[in-house]
């Protein structure tokens, strides 16, 4: 017997979460693109996608946040700060590779100083994980060494039931348990039998890919050149990419009063590495896909003891000219035979 | 033999020949519907060409890769009409010389890819007057001419929802064509004149310069809507100054490769029934 | 009670012929309202679109761009140029839903102080009828606010 959450009762579990004030995000689509909003009602979620286009990430780590502002007046030096809010809120529907995303991050955001406006914002978040019964083309977890159900990153793990009418309930964490305790009533005691996960077939061999890459000769390979021939700088797969963190500090403003920003970045863009001086130590594309590449399988794992790709497919999915981790690592890999 | 067959064995003699050092096409993506850029240098890899109705990307921009025409030696290159009149601006800009331009025309009409005849930018300038032609008779987009007839504050409250959700990725400005500054105008700080940041201002603000600076110089290939990852309809501000050119001075972009660019020309009738 | 709406416009002028336009309103003694803030410019082709988009996201209720009547441009054709910008991006604004009244575009020579006087006066009303442009102060204040979610 588990824990047995029914369709039905979802908008009911809503309003039970927002009496105790938490808000309830999801996966909605609007306006031509899909991403995690705000929702009353279940019927705002849109569960049947594979994978919102955009990523979680973008509820800890907005692609532009203010810091701090200034202004300057005749008699005094004024600042404010904008700390993000420490409201709960529920994040239901998320995805696995999205989860595991947020897990690998925080390695990142509390290396060598603890990100406040990462951690209050995922202190203050319980992620309730749908695993996934369907998967498509570019899906790619399981050779990440993750799966359509990995609990990594998650405070909830929901499996859609064979009948389809509801989520059997697995809590994974103490905020899980605790998100979970309004919602006591509606949770109830059942034996339905789960769907199966979906099936997601093993691109690569990723083992021999981080082999093949931590190999100092390959880094100056041919290899990277051909692969990345076609790439165009977009940044659209480090944008949409789960785990992809880089970003920017901005001022905006002049010298009487403005605010300090931290917006996204991509080192896709030649302007990421380029010096004052003109001189750019990653002169061309295919070297900022290698950085990307390397960043992902090697430098992160070193430091972290984890690759800093979940298998989403998303680089691949909304590249503009085709290409992606995917295609990198299974050439990687036939390079290796 | 089908358009494919033909096109990968003159693909294969240009290289074989050594006309070309370079053919850029299409080739097979991930999925059966992706198609992808490819750079073929060897005859032996003609082959891997794939020409059919997925083939949507304008793949001209990329004769401006760095270095790439350096060397005066000649490039093919798979265009639709509208891919050849992208080669006529950047040569009348100055970014290249069509001589080092081969041209593999083709057109997409519905299910098919036809072939186009011609090997040179010039050959294809009946095929573009009738375009100019076409286009002139080709009424607004319908959402264009559903947002005229909207109230200025509606308008401005459609972009502002299609603008809020930018990223900023620039994904619009790297896959175009037209867009070969070496540095962007909003990449420069100093002065910085617009927002860099994503914020629903800063978007609309890059949002207009691009439009803007593309006045006159987009060709309408679609490249831009294609690559936004959140689906804004850019096509809309850049029909609209497709429009605004051809009707106020006759202009359509990438005639041939002689052609000034419209905002660095003028005529001095030019109409000007706004100014006070 | 509140204060009626005072707009705040901003000129973009050229040197040559609006600016002198507007001193001969001064020396002249020509009464129009102080809400309009003179940049001056060695030419109305050095007008890049960009700077009317400056003074939007500075909080500008109204932006004006003048300068030399066709034929009179001190550098021969600056203003033809500017002509042919100014068209693509009034019709770019318009597009986009920037309200007609808030930017306007004029020839005004340098014996022009009377037009000059009377512009102001007639686009201070149009704008000050029409309000602060709200619209547009809402993206600027939303700048300084913390992503919602």
């Amino acid at each position: 017997m588990t824990k047995i959450l029914y369709a039905n009762d979802l908008t009911a579990c809503f309003s039970l979460w927002r009496k105790e004030g938490m808000r309830v995000l999801g996966p909605v689509s609007k306006a031509k693109t899909s991403g995690f909003g705000e929702v009353q009602d279940a019927h705002e979620l849109d569960l049947n996608l594979v994978l919102t286009a955009r990523t979680l990430k973008e509820l800890f780590f907005p692609r532009t946040e203010p810091m701090f502002s200034y202004s300057i007046g005749k008699q005094k030096i004024e600042t404010g700060e904008f700390l993000p809010s420490e409201n709960a809120c529920i994040i239901f529907g998320a995805r696995p590779c999205d989860a595991a995303g947020m897990a690998i991050d925080d390695e990142l955001f509390n290396w060598d100083y603890r990100d406040e406006y990462w951690f209050r914002r995922r202190d203050r978040s319980v992620i309730i994980t749908i695993a996934c019964k369907e998967s498509d083309d570019f899906c790619m977890c399981t050779s990440l060494g993750l799966a359509p159900d990995s609990a990594k990153g998650s405070d909830v793990l929901l499996r859609p039931l064979a009948s389809g009418n509801g989520w059997r309930v697995e809590e994974l964490t103490p905020k899980g348990g605790k998100a979970l305790q309004p919602i006591a009533s509606l949770l109830k005691e059942g034996s339905e039998a789960a769907a199966p996960t979906a099936e997601v077939p093993l691109l690569f061999d990723l083992e021999a890919c981080t082999t093949w890459l931590a190999d100092p000769e390959n880094f100056e390979s041919h290899f990277w050149k051909e692969i990345s021939e076609r790439c165009i700088g977009c940044g659209t797969c480090t944008y949409l990419c789960p785990t992809c963190h880089c970003f920017d500090i901005q001022d905006e403003g002049d010298t009487y009063e403005g605010i300090r920003r931290k917006n996204w970045d991509s080192c896709s863009f030649q302007l990421f590495t380029m010096h004052t001086s003109g001189h750019n130590p990653r002169a061309t594309q295919s070297a900022r896909w290698r950085q990307r590449i390397m960043h992902k399988f090697n430098y992160f794992s070193d430091k972290f003891s984890v690759n800093s790709c979940t298998g989403c497919g998303r680089c691949t999915r909304e590249c503009p000219v085709d290409m992606g981790v995917r295609e990198t690592l299974q050439a990687i890999s036939t390079l290796q035979k | 033999m089908s358009i494919q067959e033909q096109y990968r064995s003159r693909a294969k003699e240009l290289l074989r020949e050594g006309t070309v050092k370079m053919v850029i096409g299409y080739g097979a993506g991930t999925t059966p519907l992706r198609r992808r850029p490819i750079f073929i240098t060897s005859p032996d890899d003609a082959d891997r060409l794939v020409l059919d109705a997925a083939c949507r990307t304008n793949l001209a921009g990329y004769l401006l890769r760095e270095g790439l025409l350096a060397d005066q030696k000649s490039v093919a290159v798979f265009l639709t009409p509208d891919g050849v009149r992208t080669i006529n601006i950047l040569a009348a800009e100055s970014q290249l010389a069509t001589e080092q331009v081969i041209v593999l025309g083709f057109q997409i009409d519905g299910e098919n890819a036809r072939q186009l005849e011609g090997t040179r930018v010039a050959d294809f300038s009946g095929i573009i007057a009738e375009r100019k032609k076409k286009r002139k008779e080709q009424p607004s987009h319908e959402v264009a001419r559903k947002l005229e007839q909207m109230t200025s504050v509606e308008r401005f409250s459609f972009w502002e929802g299609e603008f809020s959700r930018c990223i900023k990725c620039y994904a619009c400005r790297a896959a175009c064509p037209m867009c070969w500054c070496r540095r962007c105008v909003v990449d420069n700080n100093q002065p910085q004149w617009v927002n860099t940041s994503s914020h629903t201002l800063g978007n609309l603000e890059w949002n207009l310069v691009r439009a803007f600076h593309l006045a006159g110089r987009c060709v309408e290939c679609g490249n831009c809507s294609e690559a936004c990852p959140v689906n804004i309809p850019l096509h809309l501000l850049n029909r609209r100054m497709t429009e605004e050119v051809l009707t106020a001075f006759d202009y359509y972009p990438g005639a041939d490769e002689h052609q000034e660019p419209v905002l660095a020309s003028f005529r001095k009738d030019d109409p000007e029934t706004f100014i006070l | 009670m509140s204060e009626p709406f005072e707009p705040k416009i901003v000129a973009f002028v050229c040197t040559y012929c609006t600016y002198a336009g507007a001193d001969l309103a001064g020396t002249s003694r020509l009464k129009y309202p102080p809400n309009v803030r003179i940049v001056r410019l060695p030419c109305t082709g050095r007008i890049s679109p960009m700077f009317i988009l400056k003074a939007f996201q500075k909080g500008a209720d109204g932006v004006l761009v003048s300068g030399c009547h066709p034929g009179d441009c001190h550098f021969d054709h600056g203003n033809y140029h500017a002509r042919r910008r100014w068209t693509a991006f009034n019709a770019l604004l318009q597009f986009t839903g920037v309200p007609e009244e808030r930017v306007k575009f004029s020839w005004i020579s340098a014996a022009e102080g009377i037009k000059f006087a009377e512009l102001i006066e007639s686009i201070t009303e149009e704008i000050r009828t029409a309000g602060p442009f709200e619209q547009y102060h809402k993206l600027i204040a939303e700048t300084g606010s913390a992503a919602s979610v």
